[in-house]
């Protein structure tokens, strides 16, 4: 009751200011939009497995695309991509269909199900608006598309190490005055640790991980974890998120980033629809919202990148054109994760 | 095959003879088999199955054991469960025995902190040891670096040891409210017999009052080595960043796409070997001698004066509850109230914000904490239903020996079993027709009261052990029925022995992680699902905020019912 009323409030000051999230009259909508929305009028709510955001951040993308089509209920459930890969699963062996909308970080979750014939093809109308650099990463065919994109660098903590020492690239990390300094994610646990150390290894051969083992650098689960670990001061400097890093230091945690001079990481993280949606025409209403203006800007407020075009990046992060991004194939990100979570464990021993 | 028909067999046999309240037992016989039986099997059944085509194969086994570090896992895990239930006992029997049997002051307060203790998330207590013994910033090690000067504190959370401290902190208050509701019943009179000959207080109480709970002793050990080898929580969080490996950090990777739900299961099943061995032991040592001390004959509780000794027993217990309850909430308490917890304790830091939105801002919190109110309690009600069924059934030798020794050992299955794999073989049973639960918020409830079904079982045993049967053969004797020799002399004189026992199950049920976050659905969120959410985030001011609200509902909670029983409820010495 009480989150509908404040609904309605925030509706009402929209409409009052004229501000652009106003709910788009039915009218105004480009007519596949339009059908698009009846039909989910119809469906009245769908669910979505999400692993791209926080709590928070899925929390906001629901509500605003509420506002945006009223009568439409946007559920979510927030995980992990490996759990949330396992419910989905779980789902498609027990036959019941819960989630509309399926959105991993793991990026092997796509092909497998694509395969399996689990995902529904649809090209959304707004794909022109996605950023060029990000295209080649949706599936051509259609089975699924990019919807979050995020980046992974170098982060350290400004109480213990000044802005002048704090490591400027990946190799930085490797100098022994990092000893019992370093904190990582595990690949077994995180899809972003998983693409980082493919991408180490394409950089600078497994020597890479070899040294760094003799920094011993303190590993977590999540990539997330090395926040923690940071604001503990129980480790100084880590390879982790962009995004979570910087919602931590808005708080007021002593936290910074570096854009590593070799290239921070680009995460992309797609979004499929399963072949059982049980709502699959509210499933591609959402697929489309997350590729317009508002998902984008709720996205950026939390410094994720933004997957279109024309939004202004969030203060205190910088622009996407002005960073030296990398990223490894789409092939070499499938074959190379479980090969390298096998040498990670035998150089790391876990 | 052999036991069903036996329990059919004795039960049909008891049927013709008077016995008109067989049918609860055979309904708790069937319920059993539901509960645990079914998942048992199927998990047996899945370990030999190839992955796509359900054919029979054994490469399971070859994968789950190929590997000489998931051998060495399992070892750990052996280590650590060993370590931290003997670290347990050390903890938890001298603080029982001090607060049964003697007069020490401040039982109260040491009480509540065991019971603040017991409802803290072992997870959310691994992330506050984090902080206190982190090896680089632990305020502990800070501390000692800043009295001493030396260059480094000598406190690593992460290692083996760290890992065993926590463990034990978190499940000793197992074997405190075991050994202590056994205690409860042991009459001085024995003690008295021992003193009038000479013995020391010292030596009546280690050769007459802990010989005569020892039952419940052991019990509380296998109960604990077991609850430390199937944590998932501290493990993944202190294991793996000291560098190794136990069973169910070991079992996640099985998990891991694409999941290995054979290999998983019979990488489980040297779980259950353990414990069927555990019960044999404890079989062997207990079964013959007689620990029956509540007798209808009366029996006086008088308080040990411990003169002196009283006040270096107290330090003890506080010292105890100090490692497990007071420190790491200190830690969790200032993150919960701070904005930015990295920034330590200033007055600008101060917020009630994270507690504000998580109690009026956040629907899903809202729902998960009456969710998992709702869930604890009815599982609670189901386990000590069952678990009394099955206790007296087989204490009483309603049934064969063997069937008895079958059902004893199906109660106490399920604790061996990782939550994660136990979920899994829910799933697999309880997800195809005829029963359909998946989804629902039952899959929940029944999976809890299954999971912690062997702690209920393990003190309504030790409860009705300890009873005289002589009291409900003076009631059939008299003429009266079984069922009002249970409702009118036995249920009375378990009053407080079945409240521990729901209690028991209650508060773990609410923090129960590693089977909701496999049977969960949108509309059945918990509390513990949340916060592991939350841990993955990196947002540990909110985490700290969702823990420190779980841990106050489920005290107050706990006190409301224990003014709901009678003030002193379990401080109390049993009258007579």
């Amino acid at each position: 009751m009480k989150h509908r009323s404040i609904r309605i409030a925030l509706a009402a000051a929209t409409v009052v200011l004229g501000v652009a999230a106003a709910p788009v009259q039915a009218q105004q909508m480009p007519p596949w939009e339009a059908q698009l929305y009846e039909a989910a009028k119809k469906e009245k709510e769908f669910t979505v497995y999400t692993a791209h955001y926080s709590t928070e951040e899925a929390s906001r993308l629901c509500t605003a695309f509420e506002t945006r089509y009223p009568g439409v209920k946007c559920n979510f459930v927030r995980t992990t991509a490996q759990v949330a890969f396992q419910r989905l699963q779980q789902d498609l062996m027990a036959k019941v269909a819960v989630a509309s909308v399926f959105s991993s970080t793991d990026v092997s979750h796509y092909p497998a199900l694509k395969k399996k014939g689990q995902l529904m093809m649809y090209r959304p109308h707004n794909l022109d608006k996605v950023v060029d650099s990000l295209k080649q990463y949706s599936d051509p065919e259609g089975y699924y598309t990019v919807t979050a994109a995020a980046l992974m660098l170098i982060t350290y903590n400004t109480e213990l190490v000044p802005q002048a020492e704090a490591p400027k690239n990946w190799p930085d990390l490797l100098n022994p005055k990092w000893k019992d300094k370093v904190s990582i994610g595990h690949p077994a646990f995180s899809g972003y640790v998983g693409t980082w150390v493919v991408l180490m290894q394409k950089l600078y051969g497994w020597d890479y991980f070899e040294k760094l083992e003799k920094n011993s650098p303190q590993i977590g689960r999540s990539v997330n974890d090395t926040v923690t670990m940071l604001n503990a001061k129980e480790r100084w400097v880590a390879a982790g998120p962009e995004a979570t890093t910087l919602m931590s230091r808005d708080k007021g945690n002593p936290l910074g980033v570096v854009y590593p001079t070799d290239g921070s990481l680009l995460m992309v993280s797609p979004s499929g629809i399963p072949a059982n949606a049980p709502a699959p025409n509210a499933a591609k209403l959402y697929v489309e919202f997350m590729l317009d203006k508002e998902a984008a800007e709720v996205q950026v407020k939390s410094h994720s990148l933004s997957v279109i075009k024309g939004i202004k990046a969030a203060p205190g992060t910088k622009p996407l054109e002005d960073i030296k991004v990398v990223r490894p194939t789409e092939e070499e990100i499938t074959v190379g994760i479980p090969e390298v979570k096998v040498k990670f464990r035998d150089t790391f021993g876990i | 095959m052999s036991a069903s028909s036996g329990v059919l067999h004795a039960v049909s046999r008891r049927w013709r003879h008077t016995d008109r309240s067989a049918w609860v037992w055979i309904l708790a016989v069937l319920v059993l088999a539901f509960l645990v039986l079914n998942p048992l099997v199927r998990l047996l059944v899945v370990s030999f199955q190839e992955g796509e085509t359900g054919s029979f194969t054994l490469a399971n086994y070859l994968a789950a054991y190929g590997r000489s570090r998931y051998v060495e896992a399992l070892g750990n895990s052996l280590t650590l469960g060993f370590w931290a239930a003997t670290l347990c006992l050390l903890f938890g029997v001298p603080m029982a025995w001090a607060l049964s049997r003697t007069d020490m002051p401040g039982k109260g307060l040491v009480w509540l902190s065991i019971l603040g203790t017991f409802i803290i998330p072992p997870y959310l207590g691994a992330v506050g040891w984090i902080l206190l013994a982190g090896p680089n910033a632990g305020w502990l090690n800070r501390m000692v670096v800043a009295l001493t000067g030396v260059d480094s504190g000598p406190f690593n959370i992460y290692s083996m040891t760290g890992l065993v401290l926590v463990v034990a902190c978190y499940s000793f208050p197992y074997v405190f409210v075991f050994t202590k509701s056994a205690l409860d019943l042991v009459s001085s009179e024995m003690e008295d017999a021992a003193s009038i000959l000479g013995a020391s207080t010292m030596r009546t109480t280690l050769s007459i009052t802990l010989p005569l709970v020892l039952p419940a002793i052991l019990g509380a050990f296998i109960l604990v080595f077991l609850e430390a080898i199937a944590l998932f929580g501290s493990p993944a969080l202190l294991a793996l960043p000291g560098r190794f490996h136990v069973v169910t950090t070991q079992l996640w990777q099985f998990f891991e796409f694409p999941p290995r739900v054979g290999v998983a299961a019979a990488y489980a099943m040297p779980l259950l070997g353990i414990t069927i061995l555990l019960f044999w032991l404890q079989r062997r040592i207990t079964s013959r001698k007689g620990y029956v001390a509540l007798t209808g004959k009366g029996g006086e509780r008088r308080p040990i004066r411990l003169g002196f000794w009283k006040w270096p027993l107290l330090g003890y217990c506080l010292a105890v509850c100090t490692l497990s309850f007071y420190m790491p909430m200190v830690v969790i308490c200032q993150a919960a109230f701070a904005k930015a917890w990295g920034r330590g304790f200033t007055l600008d830091n101060f917020t009630l914000n994270n507690l504000y939105f998580t109690l009026f801002e956040n629907n899903l919190t809202r729902n998960a904490t009456i969710n998992t109110f709702l869930y604890a309690g009815a599982a609670s009600v189901i386990a000590v239903t069952l678990a009394l069924c099955v206790a007296y059934i087989v204490n009483r030798q309603l049934v064969g020996r063997h069937t008895g020794n079958i059902l004893s050992f199906l109660t106490m299955a399920p604790f061996v079993i990782p939550g994660i794999v136990l979920a899994i073989g829910f799933y697999a049973a309880y997800t195809r027709p005829p029963f359909m639960l998946y989804g629902t918020a039952w899959i929940l409830i029944l999976a809890f009261a299954t999971r912690f079904l062997p702690i209920a079982y393990a003190n309504s045993n030790a409860a009705i052990r300890s009873i005289n049967p002589e009291l409900e053969d003076a009631v059939r004797i008299l003429g009266g029925s079984r069922f009002t020799a249970i409702t009118r002399v036995l249920i009375p004189l378990l009053k407080r022995s079945l409240a521990g026992a729901f209690i028991l199950v209650f508060i773990p049920a609410t923090r129960e992680l590693s089977t909701a976050i496999f049977l969960y659905s949108i509309n059945t969120q918990v509390l513990s699902v949340l916060l592991f959410d939350k841990s993955d985030e990196g947002n540990f001011e909110m985490l700290a905020a969702i823990g420190l609200l779980l841990v106050i509902i489920t005290i107050s909670l706990i006190l409301i019912g224990f003014r709901f029983m009678g003030r002193d409820f379990m401080l109390r010495r049993t009258p007579g």
